[in-house]
């Protein structure tokens, strides 16, 4: 062989080397059109017990056709213990097209019932809730998630997962028990990337069954992100709600965007609640602004100020809840170099379960790594190591103890959202909780930072634990919560085009 | 193949110019945007849709980084098996390395603004080992023609 046809060997020998693992990377990202969530992933028993025998879906083992096996249990039969009729009916109507915000200005985007934010819904602590939704124009389909609620898993409005997504002139009906008094939202799971931040969205507020006849007064400050426009209750700028001078008030501030806002006060607050949940004996917090990551609640308490100017509760730098009588005003309020640090805040309290010794322990390490995407070259998200669709499925039964230890190794900040349960706060970076119970079901695990948090798998189904950045989400930052014996008959894509991120 | 390996460096290096470009068309942008009243902060940036003049600088910069000269270092180095230039090979190694080395420092200056200084000094060292990388493969093409050139009767 002459040199130079050596030579023309040697190079597309070592052209071969370099192209033929990426041509073989890229083939084996593309995502099938129709997959269920029961035959993706690495199976996680964090510790715990193997699957029973013949268990269908886990581990990718699953024969097609009939999805689920005879002895498990689907989804779709894990509804609420209720009968009869709802306490709280509520119809829906969702609608693409152009929307105009209480502001008065018009964007592009989701409606409920012709606004957004959508209606907000009441109820008392154990009422039965009934919500129909009708799709009128969602060209994608859509869903509703009950953010926060921890519902039966049939209705966690979960596209590809729990239900089907909703086509245009179809409707589908939620039922659940509101059991905990508190703030939540909810919002759409089909294309949640481009639906929850186009608007389809609404609040959802539980009042406790034994509530003080003196309590205080509930303002609700809902933020939004509109086309680039920051809103408060889709208004802009300052939000007045007026309110006597001396009147205690509940601030039920809510994040809807996809990234963390700052919020704070002109004077002494206390934080109530997070996430739902009451915290224990909160003290007032002064000079110090709360995290808020995308899809928390935060319940701040204040009293709007007895010489009858109005007292400013700030969202973020753009919008802020000016609390006072009618026309007053409330003077600007600089942001707090220091935030609230909820791992010591209020006081400790007995858990409700022993942590020292969890059934299951999980490791969700969140990484970033270059690679394909379905196809897509670029720098994803990485579970445990591994990219979308070889994410954790975390098995579980029901009754176990959960540890989970969030690591974030990826650069960017993520709020960690898990479906259907809410999860105790036990430590950040080893450092230990020491104040109130702190129960999130969003939580903001910043760059390097790792979370020790439990809970108990007490609601069974299958629950995604995802980040609620919802892009990060549709870019495979998400992982699945799977109960031991029970099965979708939903599939990711297929003839509903199911999308849930 | 000595040509394109030519042109492929010479683009490397306008899109870095692409990057500092747009990297400044977005900063600037930004800056007249708050100097307006707007308001940036962690949910303005997550929300990804920011509408200022220079916005599209971010998301430029963003993907001409990530994915656009990453995979053009990869298809030089390709290119630099059959380009049979002397150091085509090697120095389009360096790029690859210097582009890796790019978005490793881009990524971490999300952490830590000082590796974004780091940042900006590589993007030189980037575009000067690209433009050489083209020169020096167009010295290579002439000498080349010129070896092959009938001798002078």
């Amino acid at each position: 062989m002459s040199r130079s046809r050596l030579r023309v060997l040697v190079a597309c020998l070592a052209a071969l080397a370099i192209v033929v693992p990426l041509a073989w990377m890229w083939q084996s990202s593309l995502l099938p059109s129709s997959y269920s969530v029961m035959d993706m992933g690495v199976v996680d028993l964090g510790g715990g017990p193997a699957p029973v025998e013949g268990h269908a879906g886990h581990g990718g083992q699953a024969a097609a056709g009939a999805r689920v096996a005879p002895t498990e249990t689907s989804v779709d039969d894990l509804v609420a213990d209720a009968e009869g009729p709802p306490d709280v009916s509520e119809e829906l109507v969702a609608a693409h097209g152009t929307i105009t915000l209480e502001s008065g200005r018009k964007v592009t985007g989701y409606s409920l019932n012709g606004t957004s934010p959508g209606p907000l819904i009441e109820a008392t602590e154990g009422d039965l809730v009934e919500v129909t939704v009708r799709n009128e124009s969602v060209p994608d389909g859509m869903t509703l998630h009950w953010h926060g609620i921890d519902v039966p898993n049939s209705v966690d409005g979960v596209a590809g997962v729990t239900q089907d997504a909703v086509k245009v002139g179809e409707e589908h009906t939620y039922r659940f028990v509101a059991e905990d008094p508190g703030t939540y939202w909810y919002h759409s799971h089909q294309v949640s990337h481009e639906q929850v931040i186009g608007g389809l969205f609404g609040s959802l507020v539980v009042h406790p069954a034994d509530a003080r006849p003196d309590a205080p007064v509930d303002a609700l400050a809902v933020a939004h992100t509109y086309s680039g426009t920051r809103t408060l209750n889709g208004e802009e700028g300052d939000v007045a709600f007026v309110a006597e001078p001396g009147t205690e008030v509940r601030v039920r501030v809510a994040n809807t965007d996809n990234g963390p806002v700052e919020v704070w006060s002109g004077a002494p607050y206390v934080v109530r609640a997070v996430d739902g949940f009451d915290l224990n004996e909160p003290t007032p917090v002064t000079g110090r602004s709360v995290t808020l990551t995308a899809g928390a609640r935060v319940d701040l308490e204040v009293t709007a100020p007895e010489d009858g100017s109005a007292l400013r509760v700030q969202v973020g730098g753009a919008t802020a809840l000016i609390i006072g009588p009618a026309g007053s005003k409330a003077a600007e309020v600089e942001q707090p170099r220091e935030k609230l640090d909820l791992l010591h805040y209020g006081s400790p309290a007995p858990l409700p379960f022993e942590t020292s010794d969890p059934d299951r322990v999980f490791d969700y390490d969140i990484g970033r790594r270059p690679g394909f995407l379905d196809g897509r070259p670029g720098l994803w998200w990485t579970v445990n190591g591994r990219m979308y669709p070889e994410v954790p499925m975390y098995i579980v039964r029901e009754g176990d103890v959960v540890l989970m230890r969030v690591h974030n190794a990826s650069n960017e900040d993520h709020p960690m959202h898990l479906h259907g349960h809410h999860a105790v706060v036990l430590s950040r970076d080893g450092e230990k909780a020491t104040g109130s119970p702190w129960w999130v079901d969003s939580l903001h695990v910043d760059q390097d930072e790792t979370y020790e948090i439990a809970f108990v798998a007490d609601n069974p189904g299958l629950w995604m634990d995802h980040c609620h950045q919802l892009k990060h989400a549709a870019e495979g930052l998400m992982a699945h919560l799977m109960y031991d014996g029970v099965d979708t008959p939903y599939l990711i894509g297929g003839a509903a085009d199911n999308h849930p991120e | 193949m000595k040509s394109a390996y030519k042109v492929m460096a010479y683009i490397v290096a306008a899109l870095v110019i692409v990057q500092s470009a747009s990297m400044v068309f977005a900063s600037a942008g930004l800056g007249i945007y708050i100097e307006d009243g707007g308001v940036l902060d962690a949910a303005a940036m997550e929300s990804e849709d920011l509408s200022f003049t220079g916005v599209a600088g971010f998301i430029v910069h963003g993907i001409n980084g990530m994915i656009v000269i990453p995979l053009l270092a990869l298809a030089l180095l390709i290119v630099s098996f059959f380009a049979r230039t002397p150091g085509a090979v090697r120095n389009a190694a360096i790029i690859l390395g210097l582009v890796v080395l790019q978005v490793a420092l881009g990524l971490f200056g999300h952490e830590n603004a000082y590796i974004g200084l780091l940042h900006g000094v590589n993007a030189l060292v980037l575009f000067a080992a690209a433009l050489h990388t083209g020169r020096s493969a167009g010295k290579a093409e002439v000498t080349t023609r010129e070896d092959r050139a009938p001798a002078a009767v």
